[in-house]
């Protein structure tokens, strides 16, 4: 029987249908992925089963019963838990405190007991071999660990049904190891794990049985053995797509646009050509980002000497930005966007030299350049006047990268560019990569997605401890090899 | 550990705030004669017992991340209400104290209702309502109205064994507020609330419920406040709490509690109060001008939040 079903079920939000009919089925003692564009429906679902929106009509069964949640606490009590995208732990508490956090244990007098919170928690990562301390901190823990704890809590309610909403995104590899790690225990126990996730290659490691479902419909519930990954690119986007393998320049011009002295661990000197696009390849926490803001002048440059197109590149972000290096931000919510302002707003912000003269701002003008840009991007909004909080993160980030090529680069560094994107705008990105890249422009990638660099990239700079270890040519990697060189265990 | 290391680690783990109560006080006490009496102790801490329970109510609130500009008028209506109360119903003096009481904790719920359905930033909402309690107040009248009766200006003025009555009510208030703020699971979520609201929410804390208590609790204070100040003034006054709700912010502030919440020591609130009180006191006696003890005040405010950093925040990202 299954553990987990929903029937006919619907949630209508003003102007949009997030949820169409959805029947919905999973059993216990699975690894149930949900996957689908951004805007698909998965979150609405998700926060329906978690007792945070309420269905406009349909049911939820849990072991064939109906259940009618109103509050996150009524799911809770049924056994159904879930792990937010963004965290949603107290910086200021302990691990233990945060995990009983309204569900205090008690001394009588409604004293809390924050002794048997502590001893309860320890007991608690043991049975689950959680390896995180219940005492510490939570603000002074890293993003795997915080997101250990959202597990652990979801775990104290001995939850029969664990949701996870992106649980990767922030993570390292050898931290998601770790995380599967503990699904898998959590899968082997008898739970039902429904995880959601943009990561294909995640959802083919880790699920069992994988459902799709695209504009607010479920299109479909397949076993991982009977699902290939074209097929589910396929059933995600409802057209074919070209799979990323299939592109890679030849190294362009030859002309060196950027040369980049004191980061690499033997004092040599980093060239790169107009048109390439470099990749850089770590573990999170390996410097790479540090290196790109270092690079864009938003951090003191200490050590570093940089040449664009022979002259030494000015150390101040407006020096840098006029001399035609543009960074593309890895966090887009505090770094990239305004949140409140519109998308063109949004997108001329880093070129308003162009739209103004005498020190007024040409709106209009403003406007119909950026409309067209931004079409040119497919970007999908209902209309460009609305906040760019409106849009998903797939379209922020074609926003972003609007903003980007106004300021016409000549070197573009982007930070994680496909984090929190779904596939077919992750398609459209890396087709303005490789159109930018033609047209002479020298590109940076970070990436923790290690296909995407080798599919993207002409050269990889594999990053340890800040500085760079190697570069090497696309042709002479793959993924393993990757892994090993990020890691250090290619040493020996 | 010995004892003697025992009883140094207790002061240096004291709030600032007592450290500079302490201070002041052995400096008052050095180099003032007329401080150091016991008469001119109790005097202060009889004064400080208006702001001691504008304070405590503040401090719910601040620490659940919210704020009330209200209560200083709040005083003042409930002085005027309660003074012409008593000289319109002579018979009912009961019924017009716990009437008063009514009033404050009505205000305070009215506060927390809009809070929570018009969803409007706390402070705009309470200094509307700081408006309209003052409309109120100058409806009823706009000059001194009748008067205090026995049993309030004993809560004012009356000793106990040689202590303040005041004070023992302020003790035991502050005993409550420790108990509902510090070791309460109430306290724990409106503490949670304050670091967190949307995380709280999704921890399945009611967080409406929540704001609602945190300003009830301070309208009800308030409200305990004025008469108390009604019984000292013995009289109503209509501009009696004008400031007074700046002063309970910057005391529970002065007290280590962040403005964003998330953090409260109700006895270092209560030491703050008296610090103030102190000070006051101390500047009286050395006879410096008013509008210097203004900008003395502003100065301690500055350092106060100068001083004032989360624990965590030092700690390797």
């Amino acid at each position: 029987m299954a553990l987990l079903e929903t029937h006919d079920l619907t949630r209508r939000f003003p102007g949009v249908v997030a949820l169409r009919a959805v029947n919905f089925t999973a059993r216990a003692g699975e690894v149930h992925a949900v996957c689908g564009a951004n805007g698909a429906g998965k979150s609405t679902l998700m926060n329906v089963l978690s007792g945070t929106i309420a269905p406009s009509s349909g049911s939820v069964l849990v072991n064939g019963e109906k259940v009618n949640f109103i509050t996150p606490a009524e799911a809770r009590s049924a056994g159904i838990a879930i792990v937010y995208q963004e965290f949603s732990s107290i910086p200021e508490l302990t691990v233990a405190d945060n995990i009983y956090l309204g569900q205090e244990f008690r001394k009588g007098f409604g004293v809390v007991d924050h002794k048997r919170a502590s001893s309860e928690a320890h007991t608690l990562m043991e049975r689950f071999r959680i390896d995180l301390d219940p005492d510490a901190v939570v603000g002074t823990l890293g993003v795997a660990d915080r997101q250990l704890l959202e597990l652990a809590r979801a775990l104290s309610n001995d939850a029969q049904v664990l949701i996870l909403d992106e649980p990767t995104g922030v993570l390292s590899l050898s931290e998601q190891r770790n995380l599967f790690e503990v699904i898998r225990t959590l899968r082997d126990r008898g739970m039902l794990i429904l995880y959601i996730s943009h990561r294909l290659e995640e959802i083919f490691e880790i699920a069992d049985t994988v459902s799709i479902m695209r504009d607010g419909e479920l299109v479909a519930t397949r076993e991982k053995g009977s699902l290939d990954r074209k097929e589910l690119v396929r059933l995600m986007t409802g057209h074919e797509v070209s799979d990323t393998e299939a592109i890679v320049d030849p190294l362009a011009s030859g002309k060196t646009v950027l040369t980049i002295d004191g980061i690499t661990s033997d004092d040599s000197r980093i060239l790169i050509a107009e048109g390439e696009i470099l990749g850089l390849a770590g573990l999170v926490g390996a410097g790479r980002t540090s290196i790109a803001r270092r690079l864009a002048g938003l951090r003191p440059r200490t050590g570093l000497t940089v040449q664009l197109k022979g002259k030494p590149l000015p150390s101040d972000i407006a020096g840098v930005l006029k001399a035609g290096l543009v960074y593309l931000t890895e966090d887009r919510k505090q770094d990239g966007i305004f949140g409140p302002l519109s998308i063109p707003m949004n997108a001329t912000a880093a070129a308003l030299d162009h739209f103004s003269s005498a020190g007024f701002l040409a709106r209009r003008r403003e406007r119909s350049q950026a409309a067209t840009l931004l079409e040119q991007l497919r970007l999908v909004a209902s209309s460009l006047d609305m906040p760019i909080t409106s849009l998903s993160g797939g379209n922020q980030q074609k926003v972003l990268f609007a903003r980007a090529l106004l300021a016409q680069p000549k070197v573009l560094i982007c930070d994680e560019p496909t984090r929190g994107v779904d596939v077919a705008a992750r398609e459209d990105i890396y087709r303005l990569l490789r159109d930018l890249s033609k047209r002479g422009v020298a590109i940076i990638m970070i990436s923790s997605e290690l296909d995407e660099l080798i599919a993207m990239c002409h050269r990889i700079a594999i990053v340890r401890q800040g500085v760079v270890h190697s570069v090497v040519a696309n042709e002479d990697l793959d993924e393993h090899k990757l892994v090993l060189a990020a890691t250090g265990s290619d040493a020996a | 550990m010995n004892r003697a290391q025992l009883v140094i680690a207790f002061f240096f783990r004291l709030p600032p705030i007592v450290w500079a109560l302490l201070l002041t006080v052995a400096f008052g006490a050095l180099y003032n004669p007329q401080f150091r009496t016991v008469d001119n102790a109790m005097n202060v801490l009889e004064q400080s017992a208006t702001l001691a329970f504008l304070a405590l109510g503040q401090a719910f609130v601040i620490a659940g991340g919210l704020i009330d500009l209200s209560v200083g008028q709040l005083v003042g209506l409930v002085t005027v209400v309660a003074c012409m109360g008593f000289e319109a119903l002579p018979g009912w003096r009961l019924p017009v104290i716990l009437g008063c009481l009514l009033l404050g904790a009505a205000v305070g719920m009215i506060n927390g209702t809009l809070i929570n359905h018009l969803r409007m930033p706390p402070l705009i909402l309470t200094f509307g309502m700081l408006s309209v309690l003052q409309g109120c107040i100058f409806m009823l009248t706009d000059r001194s109205v009748g008067s205090s009766i026995p049993a309030i200006d004993f809560l004012a003025h009356g000793r106990i064994a040689g202590i303040p009555a005041s004070l023992i009510l302020v003790i035991l208030a502050t005993v409550i507020a420790f108990y509902c703020l510090q070791r309460s699971t109430f306290g724990w979520h409106l503490l949670a609330m304050g670091n967190n609201a949307s995380a709280s929410r999704k921890a399945g804390l009611n967080v409406r419920g929540l704001t609602l208590i945190a300003y009830s609790v301070s309208g009800f204070f308030a409200a305990i406040a004025g008469l108390v100040l009604a019984g000292r003034l013995g009289t109503g006054f209509p501009n009696a709490g004008s400031g007074l709700e700046l002063d309970s912010i910057v005391a529970v502030v002065l007290g280590g509690t962040p403005l964003k919440g998330g953090r409260v020591n109700v006895v270092a609130v209560l030491a703050a109060v008296f610090f103030l009180g102190t000070v006051s006191n101390l500047l009286n006696l050395m006879q410096v001008p008013t509008f210097t003890q203004i900008l003395i005040k502003g100065i301690i405010v500055i350092v106060a939040i100068l001083l004032e950093r989360p624990r965590w925040a030092a700690a390797p990202q």
